[in-house]
């Protein structure tokens, strides 16, 4: 996959990326486990809740990153665009859900789902806005 | 945005990833300029200029 991939701006973020999936995964495990064995309580289980959180914010970072970064103005633009899908798409998601909780008592929607389903949104946005320029 | 990169390319005999590799750019990016679905930015323009050692104005034209 990364061999396909021409730029080393774009090759950067691409591992930056999968380093942060993986810590996600990894701290999401410790977190469990924590939770499972020792049961904390305080400012010590939110520091522990907190863990898979940091990763993902890293991965929002380094998109930024990648975005000042890359000298391609065109890919810079594509990403631009998806993102912006992305935003969209997950913000249109939520508050419609949200409606649908209060007054229609659908199920609830766990916020961990927010992050997922913005590179979801995102990523059919991209496939989108790729579409437009062939 | 109407240009004449693709005719400036084949009077070099480039190809688009020629191009790209000259601009350090996308093979991708020289597509969508070349066919009028980007605009570039100044600087890109400069640069397309400088590379074919002409003017911006003589590469691009904002008629419809």
């Amino acid at each position: 996959m990364l061999c396909s991939i021409k730029s080393p701006t774009e090759r950067r973020y691409v591992i930056r990326m999968w380093i942060m999936a993986a810590l996600c995964v990894l701290f999401s495990l410790v977190a469990a486990v924590v939770f499972r064995l020792s049961h904390p309580h305080g400012i010590l289980a939110y520091l522990v809740g907190v863990l898979p959180a940091l990763p993902i914010t890293g991965a929002l970072i380094y998109t930024g990153v990648y975005l000042a970064e890359e000298k391609d103005e065109f890919q810079r633009n594509l990403l631009v665009q998806s993102l912006l899908g992305g935003t969209g798409g997950i913000l249109a998601v939520t508050t419609a859900w949200g409606y649908m909780e209060d007054f229609a008592h659908a199920p609830h929607l766990d916020l961990v789902w927010v992050y997922p389903l913005f590179w979801l949104f995102a990523g059919i946005s991209y496939g989108f806005v790729r579409a437009r320029y062939r | 945005m109407k240009n004449r990169l693709r005719v400036l390319r084949a009077e070099r005999d480039w190809s688009q990833a020629d191009l790209a590799e000259r601009l350090e750019v996308s093979r991708q990016s020289v597509n969508a300029i070349e066919t009028g679905k980007f605009d570039p930015s100044l600087p890109l323009a400069f640069k397309l200029a400088r590379l074919f050692e002409t003017t911006i104005e003589a590469i691009f034209s904002d008629e419809n």
